[in-house]
């Protein structure tokens, strides 16, 4: 199992090699495909590619929502850039308590219906899974990122991620289905001016 | 085999009741038996059925209570386990802080034990208030092979105990530990199982093929100790002194070797059953009692009249039939038994007095028989009576019976015997005497507390009774008869002998017409005394001590010696000259007399030459007696001796007596015929006493008649004898027939004879018998006296 990762991770570099050397400098659109170990393509797969240079160009998003209806969040999965703040608006008629403990971000919001009055900061790059004390069957998943090039896979497991200028990135894959508290499966990847796909295989992820 | 041989020959011996209640009895108590045994072995089953039901109840009541335990101890573990502030404190990492919690909600369930696992089941945090004993490793494993096998709860044997173990998972929301909660269960749930369903409960760990270790039991104590549980998952067991149905039950999710045993008391399960039984028992037992006193009583019901009716057929058997038969009054089979043993019993006692009215009573006369005047005298004599000092009996035979029968037929004769029997019995009354018929014409009387003297006043009038003759249809006919007397004790002691000597004297009153006689013993031939008489009668023929005596008939128209009568004396060695009358009745009366009769012609046939007279033929006459004429061979016998002695047969006379033919009339003319065609003279004597008809004697081949002396004798004082003596005489001669006259006894008879033209005369007027040795002297003389 260990020696497959291995393989398939080199495959992936030996092609970003390749796009890296004719597309320098160049901003291009790359296609990411996500998959299970076996082969399933995953929706809600969250990918995001971060550099050093990616990091200064970190640009925080104001006014995320994360609705709660029909006692479920939506949506289940949000991939935002460092420092953004979070909208956890009420649409249920029950009230709810949503909390996380996880370290990227500890908070807690009590018992409340519709708007809670201020929006809750995500100030450091992380994992932070969201709860309802009073529905157990309620859980989010907010990954918190330090680059701006990062996106969530659709119903088929493909995203686009578009404008990611050439250069060495670290490709990121993260889905819900990792056990908890397991890290985003990274892999390096070059990014050239010209388009390139990349396919994900996600290790580990629990359908 | 040998005992049922000696059962059954003992049970053979027993009477009715005995035997129907043994039956009874015992086939009752085959049947309580065979009941007993089906309730029996139903109760078993319906135990046994009864106790696998309970365990199978026991088993669902125990599955329901672990699993509601399970239940109730994961609710406590899931409060905990999403408590926020909990939550908070794993997330936080907080190890106190979660292990006081895990101690605070321990506690309020009552947890032995409480852990928290991180997600790899790694340790976190353990709260151990009540110092249980479990170690952190235990709780690892716990955890981990809960975990591994997908459970959320499992019992498990920790430090000896059983221990159900709860794992919820904490999230936050996602799984981010384990909670661990344990609880020893095994006292808690064996004691509620017991008060929930009474049953009784052992929980074991098995470990490996042969250990077996008990971990706890409702059961008291020392009991469980040294117990060998079956194999089997299911069975009986007997634990200390009490038997138990039992049944193995799994714990869930638990290892293999841990078993919680759910036990049922048999004893209990069987004590109402046993009640029951013992209930049953009681009224087998009473049934039993009951059966055997109704069977016996029903038995007596029958056997008892069975035994009355042997009491009372035996009397039957004994001749009473006097009581009837009782039939106690009851309708049944045995009613009707004892009334058919009674008709039984009227019916054999009306044959009886049949059978007695024959055998005791003569029909013709209705007198008494011979029988019952035998048990008459018996029962008389038996009596040994003060009163009865002497007893009498008179024996009578009618003279002429079997005259009047032949000549009158037999029902005339029927009939003179019934009046003889009417004038018996009239006369019996008046004497207080018992008459009866001995046979034919011979009637007695017996006479109780009688002398010889007054049965001789009784046979007085006897005579009295007969002299009015009997007139029937026209005939009229005398009565007379011989009469014998006999006295009790003087002449015999015993009944047949009495009655033997009484018929004796009787005999020999008819013999000697002297109508009554009492018993004497020289009458008796059978007495000693005419005993020794023959004896020397014999001897007297051996040792010559007869003698042959001659009476001379003479001739009355020429006075001479015409002929003689043989007659016979005695010349005894010491009694001297015995006369006739002292043993020629008794030569008769024994047959003796035909020794006599061929000694008389023995001794004429030797002497008759030299009797004879020089002129003419002296014929000598030899009485015959009845024995003689019966003798067919007689004849031959005389022609022999007078061939012998060259006798001729006219040279002699053969005399009878009308009784000696009377007695068998038919064969003494047969002997008659026979001797006179042989030539001999054949004369009558005694001619007139008895009862020859005259059509009779014409048909006899007879020469001559002897007119009996009695008529003779009274000829010269008695006109009617001479005119029966002239009658005779031309009666005899119109027949052709000479006629002698005995009895002549004096000169005026001799000359009245002669003048009445009898042909001889004879008598002591001319001589008394002599010695043959004298008649020649005597002759010559007479001839010489009268020529």
């Amino acid at each position: 199992m260990v020696s497959s990762v291995h393989a398939q991770t080199t495959r992936i570099f030996f092609t970003a090699m390749a796009f890296w050397g004719c597309v320098a400098a160049q901003a291009g659109s790359i296609q990411v495909q996500v998959a299970d170990g076996a082969g399933k393509p995953l929706s809600d797969a969250v990918v995001f590619l971060d550099s050093p240079a990616a990091k200064a160009l970190v640009k925080p998003v104001l006014g995320m929502e994360i609705e709660q209806v029909s006692r479920q969040f939506a949506p289940r999965v949000t991939v935002m850039p460092v420092g953004s703040t979070v909208q956890f608006p009420n649409r249920d008629t029950v009230r709810h308590h949503v909390y996380s403990f996880s370290p990227a971000k500890n908070f807690e919001l009590k018992l409340y219906a519709g708007n809670p009055s201020n929006p809750v900061l995500f100030d450091k790059p992380g994992v932070v899974v969201l709860g309802c004390n009073i529905h157990d069957q309620m859980v989010a998943w907010m990954l918190v990122v330090d680059t701006p090039y990062y996106g969530k896979t659709n119903a088929a497991g493909q995203l686009t991620l578009a404008g990611v200028p050439a250069g060495s990135y670290r490709l990121h894959a993260w889905h819900a289905g990792l056990p908890v508290g397991a890290p985003a499966q990274e892999q390096p990847l070059s990014v050239t001016s010209a388009d390139a796909s990349v396919a994900v295989s996600l290790k580990g992820v629990s359908p | 085999m040998n005992l049922l041989r000696q059962f059954r020959s003992k049970y053979q011996r027993w009477g009715l009741v005995r035997r129907i209640v043994l039956l009874s009895v015992a086939l009752l108590l085959l049947i309580q038996i065979a009941v007993q045994t089906v309730v029996r072995s139903s109760i078993e089953d319906s135990v046994r059925l009864n106790l696998q039901r309970e365990l199978s109840s026991d088993e669902r009541v125990w599955s329901r209570l672990v699993e509601q335990n399970a239940q109730r101890l994961q609710l406590g573990a899931s409060v905990l386990a999403s408590d926020f502030g909990f939550r908070a404190a794993v997330s936080s990492a907080d190890a106190d802080t979660i292990e006081s919690a895990l101690e605070n909600h321990g506690a309020r369930i009552g947890a032995t034990i409480s852990a928290f696992l991180n997600p790899e089941f790694r340790l976190t945090a353990m709260a151990n208030p009540k110092d249980a004993g479990v170690t952190r490793q235990n709780l690892v494993e716990v955890g981990q092979s809960m975990a591994r096998d997908g459970q959320q709860g499992r019992m498990a044997l920790v430090q000896g105990r059983l221990h159900q173990f709860v794992m919820v998972p904490v999230r936050a929301p996602l799984v981010v530990g384990w909670v661990v909660m344990g609880f020893a269960v095994d006292q808690s749930l064996a004691t509620d199982m017991q008060a929930l369903s009474g049953a009784q409960v052992i929980i074991v760990n098995h470990s490996g093929e042969t250990t077996r270790q008990v971990i706890y039991s409702t059961l008291p104590g020392p009991s469980t100790a040294g117990m060998a549980l079956p194999a089997d998952t299911r069975g009986t067991q007997k634990i200390g002194d009490e038997e138990f149905a039992i049944k193995y039950v799994a714990l869930p999710g638990s290892a293999d070797g841990l078993k919680a045993i759910l036990l049922r008391s048999s004893p209990e399960a069987h004590a109402v059953f046993d009640r029951m039984q013992k209930v049953l028992f009681l009224i087998d037992g009473l049934a039993l009692i009951l059966f055997a006193v109704g069977a016996s009583w029903l038995a007596r019901r029958v056997a008892k009249p069975l035994d009355l009716l042997v009491t009372d057929t035996e009397r039957l058997g004994r001749g009473d039939y006097s009581q009837p038969v009782n039939d106690f009054g009851r309708h049944d089979e045995v009613g009707n038994l004892a009334r058919s043993f009674d008709r039984m019993r009227l019916s054999i006692q009306a044959s009886q007095s049949e059978i007695r009215q024959l055998a005791y009573w003569d029909r013709l006369t209705g007198l008494p028989n011979q029988a019952q005047l035998r048990e008459a005298l018996l029962s008389m004599l038996a009596k040994e009576s003060t009163a009865l000092q002497h007893a009498a009996i008179i024996v009578l035979d009618l003279d002429r019976l079997k005259h009047i029968n032949d000549v009158l037929g037999y029902s005339f004769g029927d009939r003179v015997l019934q009046v003889v029997a009417q004038r018996l019995t009239r006369l019996a009354q008046s004497e207080k005497a018992l008459a009866a018929r001995v046979t034919g014409g011979e009637f007695a009387l017996l006479l109780g507390a009688c002398d010889a003297e007054r049965a001789l006043a009784v046979a007085r009038q006897i005579t009295l009774a007969f002299e009015e003759p009997v007139t029937l249809d026209n005939q009229t006919v005398d009565l007379s008869a011989g009469m014998g007397i006999a006295c009790w004790p003087e002449h015999a002691d015993q009944v047949d002998v009495l009655l033997g000597r009484a018929e004796l004297a009787m005999y020999a009153a008819k013999r000697k017409s002297m109508g009554t006689l009492v018993y004497d013993p020289s009458l008796d031939s059978g007495s000693a005394q005419t005993l020794s008489l023959l004896t020397e009668l014999r001897q007297a023929i051996d040792r010559n001590e007869l003698r042959l005596f001659l009476q001379p008939k003479i001739g009355l128209s020429d006075h001479r010696v015409s002929a003689a009568e043989a007659l016979v004396r005695w010349q005894h060695p010491t009694r001297g000259m015995v006369p006739p009358m002292e043993f020629i009745p008794f030569a008769e009366q024994t047959g003796f007399v035909r020794y006599l009769t061929l000694w008389m012609f023995e001794a004429v046939a030797r002497q008759w030459r030299s009797l004879q007279p020089a002129v003419g033929l002296l014929r000598i006459a030899i009485n015959l007696s009845t024995r003689d004429l019966m003798d067919l061979e007689f004849p031959a016998k005389i022609d022999a001796l007078l061939a012998q002695y060259d006798v001729p047969r006219e040279g002699l006379c053969l005399e009878i007596t009308e009784s000696a033919i009377m007695d068998d009339p038919q064969r003494a003319e047969a002997t008659l015929n026979q001797l006179s065609s042989s030539g001999y003279k054949l004369s009558i004597d005694d001619f007139g006493t008895g009862y020859s008809s005259l059509a009779y004697l014409k048909r006899l081949p007879v020469n001559e008649l002897k007119i009996d002396k009695s008529f003779v004798m009274g000829m010269e004082i008695d006109a009617s004898d001479a005119k029966i003596v002239r009658s005779t005489i031309d009666l005899a001669h119109n027949l052709g027939l000479t006629v002698v006259a005995e009895g002549v006894e004096s000169a005026h008879i001799y000359d009245m004879l002669a003048e009445l033209q009898c042909d001889e005369g004879q008598g002591y007027y001319m001589s008394r018998p002599l010695p043959a040795s004298d008649f020649n002297a005597w002759r010559a003389r007479w001839e010489s006296q009268r020529s």
